[in-house]
């Protein structure tokens, strides 16, 4: 990285915290399905994209500790709570498959749209990155969007599902979309496109796109966040989360395991 | 036949790269064509490589049992067809000249301007 | 040609080592034995990923997340391919997965003594990899020249992927070896818990009467006997060299013959718990696995049903 692009150091940290953190947090809550998925061939296909997921997240810390953040096994294991950075959708306990399968829809939506955005980033490792990224990516967004059509189309209650889970998760997404503070140091680093404005429009109309064809109705605009994921305001389940992801880690801090 | 709420049952065909041939690999149950293809790479190729994957319904393949007549079977001596079943080598030897073989040709196609062996 | 005859010529075929395929005439004893067994080795993978399941949130490392992660997932793959060719077979029986999985709730299928049991610590899950499945890895290559041919090729496929589950096994273990007194401590706890289970995994010296009309068939060719002693060859010196001990006094190689001794499991206690499905987890994973397959046949019949309304719209 050249030195016109140190003092942007924080900055590359801004936006790659909230990503690597979503990542990591979706699949620990994505891991939690082994062996309980609908059939066995789902349970293989959910754990590979889980493990994708934990892969990128891995990816991201290495690069958070390029700018000088700690190594990521200390980032991931010792954390509290206000230091993370993950939307706050992401660290809820799972719902039943349906409400699985439109968190993961809306997720892979979003992340489509912020790869879509950080691959035109002007520094060469995390574009590298990307790009083996977008090439798993693409099989997570194709095989959520098979699924939420399938549930949609299939029978009343599994459509009932799907409906009560959008409706579960649609007034808690907001915070998804922001980045924990205002939009001008993306237009800085040529990243207008990642802004929350932007990146929400595009996300209200692919998804709109889909309610529509699935004949679900509009929940309405998705509503400005209460409290935001992206400032470390979290609520009581990453707490437990975090609690039983340390707990084996916590016995012997000094421990190789 | 086996309860209607069940998935189909599709067989898993890969092609390693371009110039090989489809191999069976196992079989997956799923809904429909597009959720095999989606099943098949995790179910079978967490590990390996795959440059094409078909899913094939299983109720679409007709096979028979082991010792059935349409199984190709040793029977009369067909030398004439393979190449082992030819030696001329030694009558070319009689006109001083070289044998050729087939994978002579293969390797000299993939020399450019080159004369390569006579 | 009379069954006899038939017969006469099959078992011509098994003594000559040439196997039998899938669309192949077999006796119905083949068969029900053939399913009996590939039944029970895939229900055992699918439990077996439950104890394991649950160290996965809690993996203290990344390394370990990822590896734990795939490996679950990896028994749970085998899990799907044995059901595959036990499906298969119960064809004839017009008997299909939900049929399968049915039997395997209702408890008509059993599944191995060793995933019955608790996994308290992990250092159990690492004992689990390194013991459990080095057991489960003898027992499968023993059976890699079995004549039915379509379980010959699943379990070459198998003991590939189990080659990793080893190395990641051995080096959980050999991490807490290395490591404090209390991860020592720990792992010679889980030591402690999983022995006796393995000895009574490779199942009773006299065998049943199933397993010696397998052994004429060949669908197997090794008897629990062999199969336990090669398990006690191999990790009995390495848990010694670990400086673990075997949390039993009799266990000891004769000199002269090379076979060892071991204390005789309770028998009675594991052939009631895996028959009745009565051990400390027995209910806790059993209902994990209704809660995946019967309480989520919803999701099933919306798939299905939608793939008819598609199929029918052309899609």
């Amino acid at each position: 990285m050249n030195s016109g692009q140190k003092s942007e150091g924080s900055g590359w940290v801004a936006l790659i915290k909230p990503v690597a953190d979503d990542e990591w947090i979706v699949a620990h809550r994505g891991s939690e399905w082994l062996g309980l998925a609908p059939d066995l061939e789902e349970d293989l296909a959910y754990s590979s994209i889980n493990q994708d997921e934990m892969g990128h997240a891995h990816f991201y810390y290495a690069l958070l500790e390029e700018l000088g953040d700690p190594e990521p096994e200390r980032t991931v294991y010792g954390r509290p709570p206000e230091q993370w950075r993950n939307a706050r959708i992401l660290e809820a306990s799972n719902g039943d498959w349906a409400q699985t399968v439109a968190l993961r829809y809306f997720y892979e939506v979003f992340d489509d749209l912020r790869l879509e955005g950080l691959s035109h980033s002007l520094w060469q490792p995390l574009q590298d990155g990307i790009r083996t990224i977008r090439r798993e990516e693409s099989y997570h967004l194709r095989h959520f969007a098979t699924w939420f059509d399938m549930l949609a189309v299939g029978t009343p209650e599994s459509r009932r599902r799907l409906v009560n889970g959008i409706d579960a998760l649609w007034m808690n997404l907001g915070d998804l979309f922001s980045w924990g503070q205002p939009d001008t140091w993306l237009a800085a680093m040529g990243l207008d496109n990642l802004s929350e404005p932007v990146i929400k429009a595009a996300w209200e109309r692919r998804v709109g796109d889909k309610l529509e064809a699935a004949g679900i109705l509009w929940p309405g605009p998705v509503p400005a966040p209460l409290a935001d994921g992206r400032r470390g305001q979290h609520t009581q389940d990453l707490q437990a989360l975090l609690n039983v992801m340390t707990e084996v880690q916590r016995t012997d801090l000094t421990a190789q395991w | 036949m086996p309860d209607a709420g069940e998935y189909r049952v599709y067989e898993v065909f890969f092609q390693k790269d371009a110039t090989d041939f489809h191999t069976n690999v196992g079989s997956l149950r799923a809904a429909n064509p597009e959720m095999a293809l989606q099943m098949a790479r995790e179910t079978f190729f967490r590990r390996d490589d795959a440059y094409d994957i078909w899913v094939v319904p299983q109720d679409s393949i007709f096979a028979s049992p082991h010792d059935a007549a349409h199984l190709p079977v040793r029977g009369m001596d067909k030398r004439y067809r393979l190449p082992s079943g030819y030696d001329n080598a030694p009558h070319w030897k009689r006109f001083k000249a070289q044998a050729m073989t087939i994978e002579e040709v293969a390797e000299d196609m993939k020399t450019r301007g080159k004369g390569g062996p006579s | 040609m009379g069954e006899d005859e038939r017969m006469t010529d099959f078992m011509a075929r098994i003594a000559s080592g040439q196997r039998v395929e899938a669309n192949d005439w077999m006796p119905g004893e083949y068969r029900d034995l053939l399913i009996k067994q590939i039944h029970m080795h895939g229900v055992s993978e699918i439990m077996g990923a439950y104890p394991e399941k649950e160290w996965v949130p809690k993996a203290p490392t990344i390394r370990r997340k990822l590896a734990l992660n795939a490996k679950v997932q990896d028994e749970i793959g085998h899990g799907q391919m044995l059901l595959r060719l036990a499906e298969d077979l119960s064809r004839p029986y017009g008997r299909g997965r939900d049929a399968l999985m049915d039997d395997l709730l209702d408890g008509r299928v059993k599944f191995h003594n060793v995933f019955h049991l608790s996994a308290p610590t992990w250092a159990d899950a690492g004992v689990i990899g390194f013991l459990v499945d080095g057991g489960a890895i003898i027992t499968q290559a023993a059976l890699l020249d079995s004549s039915y041919a379509p379980y010959a090729r699943m379990l070459k496929r198998i003991v590939a992927e189990e080659s990793f589950h080893m190395q990641y096994g051995e080096s959980v273990v050999l991490a807490l070896a290395e490591g404090r007194q209390a991860q020592r401590d720990m792992l010679q706890g889980a030591i402690n818990r999983w022995w006796s289970p393995m000895m009574f995994f490779f199942g009773p010296r006299r065998m049943g009467k199933s397993a010696e009309r397998m052994m004429h068939y060949k669908i197997r060719t090794k008897t629990n006997e062999e199969l336990r002693q090669k398990f006690i060859n191999r990790y009995v010196p390495r848990l010694q060299a670990l400086g673990m001990s075997i949390p039993d006094p009799f266990v000891k190689q004769d000199p002269a013959t090379g076979v060892w001794g071991f204390t005789e499991p309770d028998w009675a206690l594991h052939t009631d718990m895996v028959r009745n499905n009565c051990g400390p987890e027995s209910q806790s994973r059993l209902n994990l696995r209704k809660q995946a397959h019967t309480g989520q046949q919803w999701v099933r019949e919306a798939v299905n049903e939608a793939s008819r309304l598609l199929e029918r719209e052309g899609a």
